[in-house]
């Protein structure tokens, strides 16, 4: 059977006499196998880096954080400075020391007052 | 030619079919490689991995402040502050002696000490000082001489100074309470520690990409308000320390309790010392509170427990009269009393503590037991003192080394029970400290209760939740409340008698009280005969009594009866400063 005479069995099997008939067949592009590879490292490669790329990130933070901690103990040490040097400021000896303190004069109380 | 051709293709079959079989090999070495070093030992790799990455560190708890009164307003007296200790290691110091001198004037101290610190061979690690501020670390880190470095570290810092010291004891480098609330308190102010536990870096810092990170937030300690009123304390130290120079003591102790709650407003003992630098103390005796851990023979002072004790029983009442020989014989010894109390005669209650008749407290103890001292007096009074004054026991006071005293047992035991017992009811024969005889006195003049002394008011954890310390019963009923209205004129009367100066106005305020002059005990026993102890414990109050208030002079040696020459002026001192500052609410009229 030579082509023409296959394309003539065929349009008998599917059409009758002076009817036209129009057959359409996708053309499927099939990938080969270097290529299904190569597309699959390069996704592989992709979610690596897409992993990576978060997990710097993420621990980019980590940075922040600790120097958020560095900074919070800081403070904090200058907080307890500042209270410690306040609590002097406010020791009695101090005040029984001022000169202000030195000037009074100690009264004992002549009557009560009665409710 | 096609043979040739043939051996061509057949030569580079096998060509290819080695190199496949030695790539085979290669990968099958891989395979068993891989294989023996993630599936056999996958737990030491996986350890070793860890080793260098997993970091595990303890987070501290910050150590609780502690606070006290001052009027209704908080001040800190002691607080945590970040200091800096300065060290060096010696092999990199090229030239001590410049190093040496350089140092000295950011630090303070002793140059050549320094130098030789820095010169010695035997360590690496030399500390040369402590308590570095933030401004002195800076000028050494500029000095930028290699070897020489500041190590961060926290101290307690006591921005009241010395003031009351013994009651707060202190902090050791190891971060452990010593002595006083430091130590009673320890792990309440020392709290938990947290944990962290992270994948770090090379650097040490924690990556937060770990899921396996654990952080466990520290429990800090409680911090703490005392009882304490600083300016009465202020005020109690600077009578003391006087009165200790004029008397020319050995030492002396005094507090101030409240007896309807037994929160102790203030509370002193000398000789002090400073707990910021509790490391330059030679005798470590001045660590420990006096007034709580040092029972003493409290001496007459016990006659209005003796005399509550048997008005209580109802074996006297509070006018009752007796005949007083002026001497007892018991267990053939001869009880007496001293001589400026003059002889023989009719005695009442009264006269027994103002006069503070030896005759008359053993009188007293022989009523208990129908007329004489026998088993069922002992028992009676053991019973008072053990059980309802407390004595021989810890009152549980948030001090460390709290001494419980001592107490005869009753029993015969051969050995003048009697006389021991007779001894007990002036103040001899049995120890007890200052504390403990001020929670007995609280029991007596407060209507009869027997409340925990305490000098915790408050304590505030970590999220701000502030717990108040409710006061404790420790013995409901130690006295009848009957008793406890006719001790209070009694001991009133003895004020009165004595010659305060300046004076009471008792028609507005309620002042009772009672010497004690007590012979020091020798430790193979007897007594010494020119060492005495004197002591004092009163109440200070308007409609009821608001203060008791114990003082104890070691060893005075001013001249006349320890008790009236040392202790009294004390406490007159300490009375007059409580009404005159307000402390005391008066009569209603």
């Amino acid at each position: 059977m030579t082509y023409s005479s296959s394309l003539a069995t065929n349009r008998t099997r599917y059409g009758g006499r002076n009817q036209n008939s129009v057959s359409f067949r996708a053309q499927t592009r099939v990938l080969g196998p270097v290529s299904n590879t190569i597309i699959l490292i390069v996704l592989a490669c992709l979610l690596g880096l897409l992993y990576l790329t978060q997990v710097t990130k993420t621990n980019a933070y980590g940075y922040q954080i600790n120097g958020l901690q560095q900074q919070q103990t800081k403070l904090q040490t200058q907080h307890d400075d500042l209270e410690v040097a306040s609590a002097r400021l406010q020791a009695l000896s101090r005040t029984q020391d001022s000169t202000v303190a030195k000037g009074l004069v100690s009264v004992a109380p002549t009557a009560t007052v009665q409710n | 030619m096609p043979n040739t051709n043939t051996n061509n293709v057949t030569q580079a079959v096998l060509r290819i079919r080695i190199w496949y079989g030695l790539l085979l090999l290669v990968v099958a070495i891989f395979g068993a490689r891989l294989f023996y070093v993630q599936v056999i030992r996958y737990d030491h790799y996986k350890t070793a991995a860890l080793g260098g990455q997993l970091k595990q560190y303890e987070i501290p708890a910050t150590r609780g402040t502690i606070k006290a009164y001052n009027g209704s307003e908080v001040l800190p007296v002691v607080l945590n502050q970040q200091l800096y200790t300065l060290y060096a290691d010696p092999v990199y110091i090229k030239n001590a002696d410049v190093v040496a001198a350089k140092i000295v004037p950011i630090v303070g101290g002793d140059a050549g000490k320094y130098a030789k610190q820095l010169k010695t061979k035997k360590t690496r690690y030399v500390v040369l000082a402590k308590k570095l501020t933030p401004e002195q670390k800076d000028k050494i880190a500029k000095l930028k001489y290699p070897g020489l470095g500041t190590q961060a570290q926290n101290y307690r810092t006591y921005p009241q100074s010395t003031l009351a010291s013994q009651v707060l004891g202190f902090v050791n480098d190891s971060g452990t309470g010593k002595y006083g609330i430091e130590q009673a308190l320890n792990k309440e102010l020392t709290g938990k520690p947290g944990e962290l536990k992270a994948i770090t870096d090379v650097s040490g810092v924690p990556l937060a990409a770990s899921k396996d990170n654990i952080r466990i937030a520290p429990q800090n300690g409680k911090d703490l308000i005392l009882t304490i009123d600083l300016a009465m304390q202020q005020q109690m130290e600077t009578i003391l320390k006087q009165s200790v120079k004029d008397t020319k003591a050995s030492g002396a102790s005094a507090l101030i309790m409240d007896p309807r709650t037994g929160a102790v407003k203030a509370l002193a003992n000398l000789p002090t010392y400073d707990p910021a630098k509790y490391f330059d103390v030679e005798d470590a005796k001045v660590f420990g509170n006096a007034a709580v851990a040092h029972p003493i023979e409290i001496g007459s002072i016990m006659k209005p427990l003796t005399t509550a004790a048997a008005l209580d029983q109802g074996v006297i009442g509070p006018t009752t009269t007796y005949y007083d020989p002026a001497s007892w014989k018991v267990d053939e010894f001869k009880i007496t009393n001293i001589e400026e109390d003059g002889g023989s005669g009719t005695r009442s209650i009264a006269d027994i503590l103002n006069l503070s008749l030896n005759t008359g407290a053993t009188w007293e103890l022989m009523q208990m037991g129908g007329g004489e001292i026998n088993t069922k007096a002992r028992n009676a009074w053991y019973s008072y003192m053990a059980d309802h004054f407390r004595f021989g026991k810890e009152t549980g006071i948030e001090q460390g080394y709290e001494d419980p005293g001592f107490v005869p047992e009753p029993k015969d035991n051969g050995a003048g029970i009697d006389l021991t017992y007779a001894n007990t009811t002036f103040g001899q024969a049995m120890t007890a400290t200052p504390i403990q005889f001020a929670g007995a006195l609280s029991a007596v003049v407060n209507g009869g209760t027997y409340y925990q002394p305490h000098l915790i008011d408050k304590t505030v954890d970590g999220n701000g939740n502030t717990t108040p310390t409710k006061p404790k019963v420790l013995k409901a009923g130690a006295v009848s409340a009957k008793t406890s209205a006719a001790m209070i004129p009694l001991m009133e009367y003895v004020v009165k008698k004595h010659n305060f100066s300046p004076a009471f106005d008792q028609n507005a305020y309620s002042v009772g009280g009672k010497t004690g002059t007590a012979q020091i005990s020798k430790p193979g026993g007897g007594y010494y005969d020119n060492l005495f102890n004197g002591t004092y414990a009163g109440f200070v109050g308007g409609d009821q009594a608001q203060y008791v208030i114990v003082v104890f002079v070691d060893k005075p040696t001013n001249g006349g009866y320890a008790g009236t020459a040392a202790a009294q002026p004390i406490f007159g001192k300490l009375a007059h400063m409580l009404i005159n500052d307000s402390y005391v609410t008066p009569k209603r009229q």
